[in-house]
Order: C-alpha cells, then structure tokens, then sequence
C-alpha cells in the first residue's frame, strides 16, 4: 500500500512536471487515493458519496451494472399496488454531481495483484482499496430444480428490486380469484428479517381488495417469525383475518415448477403462484474473501476491511452479521459511512475511529398505511471486536400506526437522499 | 429477548449438567464498549446515523416531514427528554436511550452547527 501510493505519488509529480501550465482542463494533482465500489446498492452509493463529501481529493468510481437504483425496501408495496416500480426507481446521476465516476458494468473479478476490478464489458478499474457491497446471492444447490433459468424465470423470489418484482406483480395480477399464493422463507440469515411478513401483509392487502376469495400460505423454514413476530401476527389477525396462513418449521427443499408445488421436508405445497426465497450467501464477486459457513465475509468493524484480504472492504448484506445486527438497508448505509470515514482517515495518514456506532430502523408496511417498526442502537465492542447492540436502547413499536406509516415514507425520501442525492 | 434466552440456557445448564457445572458458567458478561470518541471526527461519525430518518448532516430531503435536526438549538433537551420517557415518541425514546448524556450533548453541538 505505501509503496504504491509512493509509486503512485512519483507518477503523479512527473505527470505534473511535463503538465501544460494554464490548461484548465488539466487535474491540478493526482489524486490521493483510487477508491472503486463494486455494487450501488445502499452500502456501496453510501460510501461512494460519503468519500467524495469528507475528501474530494479522494477519486471514487462506481461499478454498476443496473442504469438505476432500486430500492428493496417499499418494493413490496408494488406488490400490494401502492406504489409503482417508478416510485422506488432512483438514477445515480447525483453521485456523478458529487465526483464520482460511475460506470455501468459488471464487475467480473478482484484482481488483488494488480489492484484492479474487471469488468464484464469495459477497461479494468484501477483502485488503491477497493470497497465490495454486492448485496446477496442466491445458493440455487438448495433447491436442485430451481437451478436452470426456465425455473428460475417461472418461480420468482423478487429477493433483489428490480424486473424480478414487476413480474411477481404480474403474476399476482393474472392470478384467478380463490387462487392461493405461496412465500417459502429460509432460515436465517437472509436479506431483510421482517421482509416476508411485510410481503405476506401486501399481498393479502391486494387481495383483500382485488380477490376477497384468495389466500396467503407463508411456509417458513424458522421456527417462528424472525422479526417484529407478536406485531405481524397482529396484523394478519386484525387486518387479513383467515386470509393468511402461517406454517412455521416448514423447510424449502426443493420445487416442482411444472405442477406449482413447493417440496417440503414431508410432502409437496401446491400453490398458483410460487414465490420461493433461496438460501442466500455474499454476493458472488465478494467469494474471494468468504470466511463463515462458505456463506458470508468478516470484517474489522472499525474500518470494514475484509479479515481474507488486506485494501478489500465488505459492506451490507455480504457481511457475517454481528450479534442482533440485522441485513438491512439502513444498516448497509451505516456500514457505508463508517467505512467511508476509515478509508478517508487511512488516506490521510490518519487512525480510523476506534469507536464506530450504527444504529438501525426497520420499518414494515402492513398495509397500504400502517407501519410497524424494530430499533437498535450499536456500539463497538473493544473485548470481543464486534459490534453489540445496547442494553435498553432500541425496541419496536407499541402498535401498528399510521405515524410511522408516515415515516416509513419520510425514511425512503432520507435514505434515498443520503445514498444518492 | 436476549433475557429469555439467557434464561433458557440457565434452565438448560441446571438441569442438565447439575450444580458443578452451572458454578463455572457465569452471567454473560457486559458488553466492553469501548469509550465514545468526542472529537469532532468521532461525532460526525455518530451524526451520520441520524441521517437515514433526518437527511444527511441532518436536513431532511425535499418532501419529507421528519423534524429537520440542522441548525436547532433545542435537540440536547428534547433527546434528554425523549430518554427519560417525558416526551411522547415513535421510535425515539428507544433510540435516545443508546447514548450517554455526553453523546447527546455533543451531537446536538454538531446538528446545531449545521446549516438548515
């Protein structure tokens, strides 16, 4: 790393000695750091914009391969017919307003020798560190007839925002009336805890008031509820009584397209539209530097560099989460800031914040209006290097409201604004 | 939460390896947080939690109806309140009570000096 920005810093000075003086098209200085960011999904649009506003000198390129963000969070209420795909739909033309060069690519592998990305379509990315957030991916191993794209075309998980969802949708729309809708949960940890008790409260909203006669069949790989579990219960008892059925211990372990039918440990689930979430892991960019359960990447929760690799930096939902740390969209923009904060302090010669703080909202839609919420607060463990959460701090809320229905949005209109704006 | 489980490890233990064993097990312990870094670096960090509900450097983005935290100089006495459970809350009771009074203090002198 020194040796490299030495080598770095010479170039850079030889490059200024031959400049043209007065050009104002020319950089006056090279930059400081080279920063790329695989992936700009909450983690990686945070960090990106957060180096650029703490240090401008620093250089931060974007790798993305979607022309826009999409945000996972609300995304289910495009299942429920309350918002449209447009309204979670963001460009990332902001991040390009604060500095950072974003190229819409797929990044292909981490070169650590070379200290480069490669990219599916363009020239590699040079960086100095390198900040990895590819969000998850799925383990398809898990359900051995979901591996091919037919299936996997057939029956959707709309785990990741984005086509996935708009076709869920459809599915749902083209569903008769009386049909029966099926979400298979995994066992955690996956993206988003309360995620499928929100789609479950969605969907049964968009029949409650499209197919009155339709059902909602959750078969859930835990054994009870993973998240908020007393207030979602509430919800599909006050709002969608008998509309929801709930089966908890009831693994996916495999799934029969051709007769809709998910397979269970002991017997098949027939439904007329399957919506069935894998197992999931780091996502696959972020392999190289897997240290749990060949599942997901540790890190230094001072600095978010990667336990496998020196100059790598892992955020969001790739990472082992810390104890009651939840896969979460708020805490992948923790994560980013954070991260971002070390990586500048490192690029000045200066100690990283040996006190990092996160702190976590997750809020649920349970119907077109109301919401529920889980929060907590997080703060470095020094004995055990983890992040612990605080006793007493954080909780969810009292009752399903139409306040934090309200905030939910505001939340979207924040976070949006301070990953991309 | 974290209370039940605990209890049902003891419950467990008690039970099943008897008295010597349940001696050497001792309550988890406290977490060993290490102390908060009031520089201004350190409180900028900490700052930019607020920033999913409340917009970055605490100005909340066009359209939303969150409280704005840039520019108050209220936020110290209304975070103390929202701790102590005499101001009616959402959310913010639970999260006011994850920071010490040295922690609010210092981040209200950050929000407060921040343009609105």
């Amino acid at each position: 790393m020194t040796m490299q920005r030495r080598d770095f810093l010479k170039a850079g000075a030889a490059g200024l000695a031959i400049g043209v003086p007065g050009c104002a098209t020319m950089r006056s200085s090279a930059p400081k750091s080279r920063v790329a960011v695989v992936g700009g999904g909450y983690g990686g649009a945070t960090a990106a914009r957060y180096i650029r506003l703490l240090d401008p000198s620093i250089e931060v390129v974007l790798i993305e391969p979607s022309e826009a963000f999409v945000s996972c969070p609300l995304s289910n209420m495009v299942l429920g017919g309350f918002k449209t795909m447009a309204d979670i739909t963001m460009p990332y033309a902001g991040l390009a307003r604060h500095g950072v060069r974003v190229v819409r690519d797929s990044a292909t592998a981490i070169d650590m020798e070379k200290r480069q990305v490669r990219l599916a379509r363009g020239d590699p990315v040079a960086f100095d560190r390198v900040i990895v957030s590819p969000g998850v991916d799925f383990m398809w191993e898990a359900l051995p007839a979901m591996g091919g794209a037919e299936a996997q075309a057939s029956v959707l998980h709309a785990w990741k925002a984005g086509p996935q969802t708009a076709a869920l949708r459809r599915q749902l729309e083209a569903m008769p009336d009386g049909g029966v809708y099926v979400l298979a949960i995994p066992e955690a940890p996956y993206r988003c805890p309360p995620g499928p008790y929100e789609r479950a409260c969605q969907v049964a909203a968009y029949f409650k008031a499209r197919k009155p006669r339709s059902k909602v069949l959750l078969l859930d790989a835990n054994a009870d509820v993973t998240s908020k579990g007393p207030l979602f219960k509430k919800a599909w008892n006050e709002l969608y009584k008998d509309m929801i059925e709930y089966r908890p211990n009831s693994k996916a372990v495999d799934v029969d397209v051709r007769a809709r039918a998910v397979k269970l440990e002991f017997g098949d689930v027939k439904g007329d539209v399957l919506n069935v979430l894998p197992p999931m892991k780091a996502g696959d960019i972020a392999a190289p530097f897997i240290t749990v359960n060949r599942r997901w990447c540790e890190v230094d929760w001072t600095t978010y560099e990667a336990k496998a690799m020196k100059g790598v930096h892992i955020l969001g939902d790739s990472l082992l989460p810390a104890p009651l740390m939840p896969k979460s969209a708020t805490m992948a923009n923790g994560h980013g800031k954070v991260c971002a904060a070390a990586i500048v302090a490192l690029a000045n010669n200066e100690a990283p914040n040996p006190s990092p703080t996160l702190l976590n909202t997750c809020y649920s839609m349970v119907s077109g209006k109301l919401a529920i919420h889980v929060s907590s607060v997080h703060k470095y463990d020094e004995r055990e290097r983890t992040m612990k959460t605080v006793p007493g701090a954080g909780g969810v809320s009292a009752a399903m409201n139409e306040a934090e229905g309200a905030y939910t949005m505001n939340w979207a209109a924040n976070i949006w604004a301070d990953a991309l704006s | 939460m974290r209370k039940r489980v605990a209890l049902a490890a003891f419950a467990a233990l008690a039970q099943g390896m008897g008295a010597i064993a349940f001696a050497q097990q001792t309550a988890p312990q406290p977490p060993a947080f290490v102390a908060s870094n009031l520089t201004e670096t350190g409180v900028r960090s900490m700052a930019a939690n607020c920033a999913p509900c409340h917009g970055t450097a605490g100005k909340p983005a066009p359209g939303a109806t969150v409280p704005g935290l840039a520019g108050r100089g209220d936020l110290g006495a209304v975070m103390k309140a929202f701790k102590e459970g005499n101001r009616e809350a959402t959310v913010m009771h639970q999260i006011a009570k994850g920071y010490s009074d040295a922690e609010i203090a210092a981040l209200a002198g950050y929000f407060a000096k921040q343009p609105r």
